[in-house]
């Protein structure tokens, strides 16, 4: 199965989707909810999801408390905040900008 | 905001933080492992596909870790630590360095701290740029000379201040301290307060707004005696009254009257004089209330002020000193009690009044101390020169030992940034260290040196802002710094450009040894070159301070007990029989005390100002030049300073009745009397005019002794009783025998038998007092000797590093000569060749120099000239025994190198 890498910068923005889309997750869970999300056509590196995750920890876009996975090992799960709400929107709308832009190139040619 | 602050906690718990991303990140792994055996993988291919999909779990757990922005400080903290071991490696060197870099630092802070504060800091009032005083502001006092240009009475200054064009503003000040045991409130416990008395526009002269209540001001001081009111200073107000701020219901009692204090001076106001901080300021109209009663307020020839005024905008100096000298003759003739005599008008128009500008304001420190603070500067700034020379040595010698490593981490993969910015560390942790000992040392210092000053463990404190002088601190530390990046730059970038092979071959890198050789040459010649002159100006100022100490004062000083009461607490005037009973019957009781010998008052001991005057003596011509310092002494003042005496002493018989008696000075008998005649019982006046009233006889000749400096040439001293001259006298002396202690105690006892309620104070001895007029000789003395005994050692270090350096260098060199049949002493002397070159070298650069510099000190020494060839002959024999001895041990070393190790090691 052929995989893509995802655009670069584009990362922040998968994770702040993915939590505000299904609430608290852990490390794993948002991996795998944005490659199952993308239907398994997008990949993340998945161990770069964790430098991302300190840096919004960080920027304070999201917070994290420990918890207990179904299989009853501890996880640290990530949630969303009001600061992270906005940053969505913000990476979101320039996102669309962006993307709008150059589709509307491709297509027309 | 909460970024940072996430940022800050995020340092604290590092290692937490590390933990948990390990443990989420092996959650992960092990689930997607899960998830590929359940997807039916095997057992290996699974573990593979979960390490691909996820990238490198340490490269991640750093990135995370990272993305706090800390990296920057761990790679710090790993240099500084690598730092410290490195620094640990050479204990001595690293110690040394530290040692002299800290005394470099803290010396210069500290006397930088001191020369500011007396000599160079600006008064803390309005534009102090635009003060002038009238003349030159030496000599406080009273005198009524017609010729004075420093002192004026009250009465001109009223006049001057109404007349004169040039000056905005005028305020006058009495010119002596005054220090009377006052009661504040209305507490049991009496107290020395320092009182300055001044015109009531001095503050607004000034532009000194006050802190708390109003200033002092001009309607304060328009009618004698009715305006008991006081400002005081800051600094008084937290101290006695506890930052009342209620502090206009406080009182303070002067005598017999009480002042209601009417405002607080700002905070470091302490008038114009540096080094003299009045706690209470009074108008002149109270001046005749306040101990010891000056009468000074109405009298227009009691010339005892200082008088300065605001220059008006526009006004040059040259318009001001003329205005003023034209004002003064005029106002001298005006006053209805002038007499205008030839003399007097002669002194009159004579005397021309030049102008001070009042910047820095006053100091009679100032001129004691500007010139040993100025040298004392340049020792310490030489010192600090020699420290940094030293670091510099030592990095330079650090950094070429470790070609070899330096070369290995850059083998390794090492970035050459990355080697320089830890050497850059590592410097700079040298140097930083050193400050913040500096700092440590300069407080020390600092505290040490206002104790000196004052003049002792036993004398007040000079009240003097001498906080740490923050940009000469910054300055030395700058100076510090800048070496130790230079120095620890230049070999980095070096050693960071060695030929990597080369240096591994036998780290003995061929590049460095040429191009260290000379860089360290020149550092050592110059530590030399400046320890010789550190140690010619200790030679120079040791030997001074040795000459003054041997100086015959005259007097036998040691057994001798000094204190001084204060006798103007009785409100009683000197002349009144009662205070002339009370000082003798206070001389007797005490005589009385077991170990006691002899006992006397006097008006002056030794260095404590004097009252000098003219003197006619019938049958010589008047000179004007020729003044008497007058002493008023009781009956047992020669006995108690063995001065020999040929003649009678003051006794019983010299009552406030019977004629005027007088013994005077042998120079005084040798110098003012006619040549050939014994002067006992032949009369003199104790004025420049004849009058009756001051006709004495005398009755006593003494042998010459010192009395204002140990430095003076001989005096011309007569001795008054007090019966005839009465004294409020202040000062006792008391030749003792046995213990100090037990004989002050009892002596205390008999004068509190006589009067209970006199304040004793400055319990000393005589020997002391004399000490103390030498401290500045005595500071300049030990402050350049502990330099210069630094200065040698550091340049034996030096040496010695340097020597050691080049030997171990040549090891193999000197293997194979010595393998070719060359001798051990041959060796040595090979060794010792190149050291004296150098020293010798240093020594004749350090000798023009200090053939310079000792002409800057000529005024400074006493019984010997700063070019006598016997001092720079003895510091060059010093500094070459040194350094030969440091030099020789290198040199020791390398002739007991063993041919066969020598060779082996290459």
């Amino acid at each position: 199965m052929r995989r893509d890498e995802i655009p670069p910068g584009t990362l922040y923005l998968l994770v702040l989707k993915t939590l505000a889309r299904h609430g608290e997750l852990h490390g794993y869970e948002i991996a795998e909810a944005i490659e199952r999300g993308s239907e398994d056509v997008l990949q993340v590196e998945e161990g770069s999801l964790y430098p991302a995750l300190q840096r919004m920890l960080l920027k304070g876009w999201v917070t994290a408390e420990w918890g207990v996975t179904a299989g009853n090992r501890r996880a640290r799960y990530y949630k969303l905040t009001a600061p992270g709400r906005k940053q969505l929107a913000a990476e979101q709308s320039q996102f669309e900008r962006v993307f709008g832009a150059i589709s509307r190139i491709v297509q027309t040619a | 905001m909460g970024e940072l602050l996430r940022r800050i906690q995020m340092i604290f718990h590092r290692n937490r933080v590390s933990a948990e991303l390990e443990e989420e990140m092996q959650l992960h792994l092990d689930l997607r492992e899960q998830a590929n055996l359940a997807a039916g993988s095997s057992a290996a291919t699974a573990h593979r596909e979960t390490y691909v999909r996820f990238g490198n779990p340490t490269v991640m757990r750093e990135r995370s870790l990272s993305a706090w922005g800390w990296s920057w400080l761990e790679s710090l903290a790993q240099d500084v630590a690598y730092g410290f071991r490195s620094m640990l490696r050479t204990p001595v060197l690293t110690a040394v360095a530290l040692l002299s870099l800290g005394l470099g630092i803290g010396a210069n802070t500290a006397i930088f701290s001191f020369l500011d504060a007396i000599v160079l800091r600006s008064l803390p009032v309005k534009q102090p740029s635009q003060l002038l005083l009238l003349g030159k502001g030496d000599g406080a006092g009273i005198t009524n000379g017609y010729g004075s240009t420093n002192l004026y009475s009250y009465p001109f200054f009223r006049e001057f201040q109404e007349k004169n064009g040039v000056f905005s503003d005028v305020a006058t000040v009495f010119s002596i301290g005054n220090r009377p045991y006052s009661t504040v409130d209305r507490r049991g416990q009496m107290e020395p307060i320092t009182v300055d008395i001044v015109s009531g526009s001095f503050f607004h002269t000034l532009g000194i707004e006050p802190m708390l209540g109003r200033t002092l001001n001009p309607s304060d001081d328009n009618s004698e005696g009715d305006h008991p009111v006081a400002m005081i200073s800051y600094s008084w107000w937290q101290r006695a009254l506890a930052s009342d701020p209620n502090v206009l219901s406080h009182t303070v009692k002067l005598g017999d009257t009480t002042f209601n204090i009417v405002g607080v001076a700002p905070p470091g106001f302490f008038g114009i004089m540096v080094g003299h901080a009045p706690d209470v300021w009074v108008p002149m109209s109270m001046m005749k209330t306040v101990p010891p009663h000056w009468d000074g307020y109405k009298h227009n020839f009691y010339e005892s002020n200082f008088i300065f005024g605001r220059l008006r905008p526009g006004v040059t100096i040259q318009q001001a000193e003329a205005n003023v000298n034209l004002l003064r003759q005029q106002i001298i003739r005006s006053f209805p009690d002038a007499k205008l005599n030839d003399y007097n008008l002669r002194r009159l128009t004579q005397a021309h009044v030049s102008m001070t500008r009042m910047m820095t304001g006053l100091s009679y420190l100032r001129n004691d101390f500007s010139d040993p603070l100025k040298i004392l500067m340049g020792v310490t700034a030489m010192v600090l020169l020699i420290a940094c020379a030293n670091i510099a040595n030592l990095l330079l010698a650090r950094s070429t030992v470790r070609a070899r490593e330096f070369a290995v981490r850059q083998a390794l993969g090492a970035g050459r940034m990355r080697l320089v910015r830890q050497l850059l560390t590592e410097s700079l942790l040298l140097s930083l260290a050193g400050g913040a000992l500096g700092i440590i040392f300069a407080v020390v210092a600092n505290r040490f040196l206002l104790r000196m000053l004052s003049g002792g463990s036993d004398a007040d404190t000079i009240p003097l802002d001498v906080s740490l002088n923050l940009r000469m601190l910054l300055y030395s530390l700058g100076a510090t710094v800048l070496t130790a990046v230079v120095f620890g730059m230049v070999p980095a970038l070096k050693a960071s450009r060695v030929e990597v092979t080369d240096a591994l071959k036998d780290g003995h890198g061929a590049s460095s040894s040429a191009s260290r050789g000379p860089l360290g040459k020149v550092l050592v010649v110059g530590q030399v070159a400046i320890s010789l002159v550190l140690t010619v100006a200790a030679v120079l100022f040791l030997r001074s301070l040795v000459n003054l100490m041997h100086v015959d004062t005259g007097f036998t000083r040691n057994n001798v007990l000094r204190l001084e009461i204060d006798s103007d607490v009785l409100g009683l005037p000197a002349k009144d029989p009662r205070m002339i009973a009370m000082f003798r019957e206070i001389e007797q009781r005490v005589d009385a005390v077991t170990g006691v010998k002899a006992a006397s008052f006097a008006s002056f001991f030794f260095n404590q100002g004097s009252w000098n005057g003219g003197v006619n003596v019938p049958g010589t011509n008047y000179n004007d030049n020729v003044n008497i310092k007058h002493n008023v002494i009781g009956d047992g003042y020669f006995d108690t300073l063995q001065i020999p005496l040929t003649g009678r002493a003051f006794g019983p018989q010299d009552t406030a009745t019977s004629h005027g008696v007088a013994i005077i000075s042998e120079s005084m008998a040798r110098d003012l009397f006619p040549a050939g005649v014994n002067p006992i019982g032949r009369h003199y006046f104790l004025d420049r005019v004849p009058n009756p009233e001051d006709d004495v006889e005398v009755v006593g000749v003494v042998k010459d002794v010192k009395f204002g400096s140990l430095q003076e040439n001989k005096q011309y001293i007569d001795y008054i009783p007090n019966s005839h001259h009465p004294w409020g006298y202040g000062s006792l002396a008391v030749r003792y025998e046995g213990d100090f202690n037990t004989v002050a105690a009892a002596v205390q006892q008999a004068i509190h038998s006589v009067n209970r309620t006199l304040p004793i104070s400055h319990i000393t001895t005589l020997d002391e007092q004399v000490a103390r007029s030498i401290t500045n000789q005595r500071l300049v003395a030990q402050v350049s000797a502990f330099f210069g005994v630094l200065a040698v050692f550091l340049s034996a270090i030096g040496i010695y590093g340097l020597m050691s350096y080049v030997v171990s260098r040549r090891t193999n060199e000197i293997g194979i000569r010595m393998a070719l049949g060359a001798e051990r002493a041959g060796v040595r002397w090979m060794v010792m060749r190149e050291i004296l070159v150098l020293i010798v070298t240093g020594i004749a650069i350090g000798a023009v120099l200090a053939l310079a510099a000792s002409r800057l000190v000529t005024s400074m020494l006493y019984g010997l000239h700063a070019t006598e060839p016997g001092n720079l002959a003895l510091a060059m024999v010093v500094l070459l025994a040194v350094a030969l001895a440091a030099g020789y041990l290198p040199a020791r070393r390398a002739s007991q190198v063993s041919p066969m190790e020598a060779l082996r090691c290459e």
